[in-house]
């Protein structure tokens, strides 16, 4: 039951999102934040910064990664869904269809990895293109497989739960946003204020950046994958609860 | 085949279905009528396993549709007052994806046969945002047939549409019930329960005021209809018995008179005082 249904709903949105590449919309659209952060930090400010003996790029591109998986992973399946169920009641197929409510989590989440993959290839291109020294390594890809993963189910989360499309912008406003920018992404967590850190440290998106920027694991890295992985099924099992109980 | 039983569902203090119960034969042709806001789209959301009723109990085909909504999804076809179609998708696509989720065989024929029964074939690669409100309706049914379910959900199915269109769905509607299939409809039209339904539920304030063939209500109110506008402006009607009453009437009155055959919306209007529409 769990294995076969997600493949529909997999599908449509792989339709859906063909469509809206030819559009080339989405494509600049995904690509926007991340290029103009590129330039901003990177290439202006990126100049005059060393981080550990490094270039500051080196230490940009993996977090612009990752952010960039974050942010297409969870924006387009928070905001779909959420239109899906309030607006244009596509949504309700599924649940009037025999299939179970984690095949459906399976589907969207799956299709929510790919936009988020999708975005992130457009920053490791433009990450090879630059004099940075960035590499790929199985960590970086298993890592970025998996915050795609976590956001993907996050997003599924706002989608359900949000009672109105502008709710979704209200959680990316006080949730996701705040996250990109205290999380590692365009410095290390360490130079942040004592008191402060606890909370740093609870946000998943630290956990990624502290992994997806190590060659190997080490013990900090494997801590952080457990948290990943810990977060990735609480989201999965508490989105699939959603769906189970979903009910006009 | 579906027996509901005080049927209720509440959101917030307003109690949109309230203790409703009623059976349906397997193969009939079973309509909810009311005014808008009368429950009907909500007794078929709880029916379809869309939405949990508060109280009650329902079974169709003897499965419960809270304890198992697994099963009941996999033995009935809805179409929905709200068009959910995929707008993006072509209307093939749209066959498809729904044909997967419930795992329906030979599905390209299917598809093929369902798009040919209401006329759509020739725009099986059209995007269905270009599609007008009337092949958008007619879309949908063919969906919901897609998968030969034992029990369709019709939930104001001719909504929105001309009286051309409506007469075509109709049609469409009638040969469902070729091979036995069962209906539930939910409408607001008085000519449309009457023109399709064997037994109509009366629903006002979300409570079911009465249940019988549209022939047996208009007969239990009186088969004829007074109507005349009385010197004030009021639209006002008498019913009556035979068709002689009715004369005896119309004979009273000096101004225009109009004799009709009685219609659900005057049993209706005898059973609530107030309009349908």
């Amino acid at each position: 039951m769990i294995a076969s249904g997600w493949y529909p709903i997999f599908l449509r949105e792989m339709l859906l999102f063909r469509r809206k590449l030819l559009k080339l919309s989405y494509l600049f659209s995904a690509m926007a934040t991340p290029i103009i952060y590129l330039l901003a930090f990177g290439l202006g400010l990126g100049k005059s910064v060393r981080l550990s003996g490094h270039d500051y790029l080196t230490f940009l591109i993996p977090g612009l990664v990752a952010m960039s998986s974050m942010n297409n992973s969870y924006t387009w399946v928070a905001s779909a869904l959420n239109l899906n169920r309030l607006y244009f009641k596509t949504f309700q197929v599924f649940v009037q269809s025999p299939v179970s409510p984690s095949s459906i989590m399976i589907g969207e989440v799956l299709a929510g990895m790919v936009k988020g993959l999708f975005a992130s290839l457009l920053i490791i291109v433009v990450g090879f293109l630059t004099p940075s020294g960035f590499s790929l390594t199985p960590l970086f890809v298993v890592t970025l497989l998996l915050n795609c993963f976590l956001f993907a189910n996050l997003g599924i989360i706002t989608g359900m739960i949000s009672k109105s499309h502008e709710d979704t912008s209200i959680y990316s406003n006080f949730f996701i946003m705040p996250m990109a920018f205290f999380s590692g992404t365009f410095f290390p967590v360490d130079k942040m204020p004592v008191f402060i850190k606890p909370v740093i440290y609870l946000l998943p998106l630290t956990h990624t950046n502290i992994l997806i920027r190590k060659g190997y694991l080490d013990k900090e890295g494997f801590i952080s994958l457990l948290v990943l992985i810990a977060y990735a099924m609480a989201f999965f099992l508490y989105g699939s609860r959603l769906i189970k109980k979903y009910s006009e | 085949m579906i027996e509901a039983e005080n049927l209720t569902k509440k959101y917030g203090k307003i109690k949109a279905v309230d203790a409703v119960s009623f059976a349906i034969s397997r193969g009939e042709v079973f309509g909810l009528l009311g005014p808008n806001g009368a429950g009907k789209t909500t007794i078929i959301k709880m029916l379809t396993t869309l939405s949990i009723p508060d109280a009650g109990r329902c079974m169709l085909d003897r499965i419960n549709i809270v304890e198992n909504p697994f099963a009941i999804r996999q033995r009935i076809g809805v179409v929905p007052q709200e068009n959910n179609l995929d707008r993006e998708l072509t209307a093939y696509e749209n066959l498809l994806i729904y044909g997967m989720l419930h795992r329906t065989k030979d599905l390209k024929k299917k598809i093929r046969e369902s798009l040919e029964m209401v006329d759509l074939r020739d725009r099986r690669d059209s995007v269905v945002s270009g599609f007008s409100g009337g092949m958008q309706r007619r879309l949908l049914l063919s969906r919901a047939l897609l998968t030969e379910p034992a029990v369709l959900f019709l939930d104001e199915p001719s909504i929105g549409l001309d009286p051309q269109i409506r007469r075509q769905m109709w049609d469409v509607i009638r040969k469902t019930r070729i091979d036995g299939r069962t209906v539930v409809i939910t409408t607001h039209y008085i000519e449309e329960a009457e023109s399709l339904c064997d037994r109509v539920g009366i629903l006002s304030k979300g409570k079911l005021i009465a249940l019988d063939s549209p022939c047996n209500m208009k007969a239990t109110i009186g088969e004829y209809t007074v109507e005349f506008v009385d010197p004030e402006g009021r639209l006002v009607q008498h019913i009556c018995r035979s068709r002689d009453e009715a004369h005896d009437i119309a004979r009273q009155k000096n101004n225009s008179v109009t004799i009709r055959k009685s219609n659900l919306e005057d049993v209706f209007i005898k059973l609530t005082g107030e309009r349908i529409e």
